[in-house]
C-alpha cells in the first residue's frame, strides 16, 4: 500500500516537474517581423509549447483578432481580422491541435497583429489560461505606434522595437493591466526552438539549440516596480515573452484563470 | 566672446546631428485600378507632409508633379511606359523609385 501511494506521489511528480519545463506560449508566427516591401503575410495562430515543438493545445476561435496599422505621425487605423481567420490542424513533435490561419496585404509602417484568445481549460489544473498576444511587423523601415498600448487588458507594451533587435541588443518591454503598469511582473520566456513550417503547418524536426538542463528551456525573469523588464537577446530568431497572471483575481466560468501578456521579438545577426 | 562662439558652434553641430538622425523613406504600391500609391515619410517616424513628388519619364521629362498630402501619401494615375518615381525631401533628403520595381 506504501509502495503503491510513493509510486503515485513519483508519478505525480514526474508529471509536474514535464509541466513546468516548458511554457504555454500563444503564437502569432509569419516569417518576417521586418518586411522590406509590402505585400500579402501569411499568419498562423498557434497555442503551443515552442521551445520543444511540443503539446499544441487546441484553440477555439478567438475572442479577438485584429490589427493596428500605423505609420509616421498618420492615426493608427484598427482593423478586425476575426472573420478572415480559418481552421487548420498543426502538428507538433508529440502531437496536433487546432489553431487558425489568414493572410494579410501589409504597406508600409507599423502593423501590430492582436489576439485575445477564448480562456483554455488546463485540466490537469482545473484552470484557465488565457494569454493576450502581440507581435508587430514592420514594412520598409518607417516606424509607427509599435510603442503605444493597443488596449488588450494584458499587454506587454514594447520599449524597443521588436522588429529591429541584433543578437546581443536587450529588449525592454513594460507589463501592463489594463493600462497601468504590473510591478515585478514575473515574465517567462521561450526561444521559437524547431522553425514553424508553413506549408506543412508543423515544426521543424530539429532544434537549432540544446537546452543543457531545464532551467534554460524556460527562462523566468521579473520586471521591476514599473512592470519594465530587461533581456539580452543571445541568439537570432524568435523569443516569446510572456508576463503571467497579471490580473491575480481573474477568473472564468467559476474557475481560476491566468491572465497573460505574450509579445514575440525577432532578432538577426549582424554580416 | 569666445564661449559665445564655441555655444553657437555647438548649437550648429546639434542640430546637424539631429537633421541627419533620420532617413528619408518613400514606398510605391499599384493599387490595381491603374493608379499609384506612394507612403513618403522619415524613420524617426515624422510625417512627409509637403514634401514634393516628381514622375518622370525615361527620358527625364516630367510627366506630373505633387505634394505628399496630409498623410503623407501621393496617389497619381499609373504612367503608360517606364517612369520613375522622385521624393524631393530636399538636400540628402531624395529618393527615386523606378515605376517597374512597383507592386500591388
Amino acid at each position: 500500500m506504501k509502495t503503491k501511494l510513493i509510486t503515485l506521489l513519483a508519478g505525480a511528480t514526474v508529471l509536474c516537474s514535464a509541466a513546468v519545463a516548458s511554457a504555454h506560449f500563444q503564437m502569432i508566427y509569419t516569417p518576417e517581423m521586418a518586411i522590406v516591401k509590402g505585400g500579402t503575410i501569411p499568419l498562423k495562430l498557434v497555442f503551443t509549447h515552442p521551445f520543444e515543438a511540443g503539446h499544441t493545445m487546441d484553440m477555439a476561435k478567438p475572442e479577438q483578432f485584429f490589427v493596428v496599422s500605423s505609420r509616421g505621425e498618420n492615426e493608427p487605423k484598427r482593423t478586425d481580422l476575426l472573420e478572415t481567420i480559418k481552421p487548420i490542424t498543426w502538428t507538433s513533435l508529440t502531437n496536433s491541435g487546432k489553431a487558425w490561419e489568414t493572410s494579410y496585404q501589409v504597406r508600409g509602417g507599423d502593423h501590430a497583429f492582436c489576439l485575445v484568445p477564448v480562456p483554455y481549460l488546463e485540466k490537469e489544473e482545473d484552470a484557465y489560461i488565457q494569454q493576450n498576444t502581440k507581435v508587430i511587423v514592420n514594412v520598409g523601415g518607417e516606424p509607427g505606434s509599435w510603442n503605444q498600448p493597443v488596449g488588450m487588458a494584458a499587454e506587454i507594451v514594447p520599449m524597443a522595437k521588436p522588429y529591429d533587435r541584433w543578437t546581443g541588443n536587450v529588449f525592454q518591454g513594460q507589463v501592463l493591466f489594463n493600462g497601468k503598469p504590473v510591478p515585478n511582473a514575473e515574465v517567462e520566456i521561450e526561444f521559437m526552438n524547431h522553425k514553424p513550417q508553413l506549408e506543412s503547418n508543423s515544426f521543424a524536426k530539429e532544434a537549432e539549440v540544446v537546452a543543457p538542463q531545464d532551467a534554460y528551456v524556460l527562462q523566468t525573469i521579473f520586471a521591476d516596480a514599473n512592470g519594465v523588464f530587461t533581456f539580452g537577446i543571445p541568439r537570432a530568431g524568435w523569443w516569446g515573452f510572456a508576463a503571467l497572471g497579471v490580473d491575480p483575481e481573474y477568473k472564468f466560468q467559476g474557475k481560476e484563470c491566468s491572465l497573460d501578456a505574450v509579445i514575440w521579438i525577432q532578432a538577426k545577426d549582424m554580416k | 566672446m569666445l564661449f559665445r562662439i564655441s555655444a553657437v558652434v555647438v548649437t550648429l553641430l546639434a542640430s546637424v546631428t539631429i537633421a541627419s538622425a533620420h532617413t528619408p523613406l518613400c514606398s510605391c504600391f499599384d493599387n490595381g485600378d491603374n493608379t499609384i500609391t506612394c507612403e513618403g515619410g522619415f524613420s524617426d517616424g515624422s510625417s512627409a507632409s509637403g514634401v514634393a513628388m516628381h514622375i518622370q519619364a525615361a527620358n527625364g521629362k516630367v510627366l506630373l508633379e505633387g505634394k505628399m498630402n496630409e498623410n503623407s501619401e501621393f496617389t497619381f494615375p499609373k504612367p503608360q511606359g517606364d517612369y520613375v518615381v522622385a521624393f524631393d525631401g530636399g538636400d540628402g533628403h531624395q529618393i527615386k523609385v523606378p515605376g517597374n520595381e512597383i507592386a500591388k
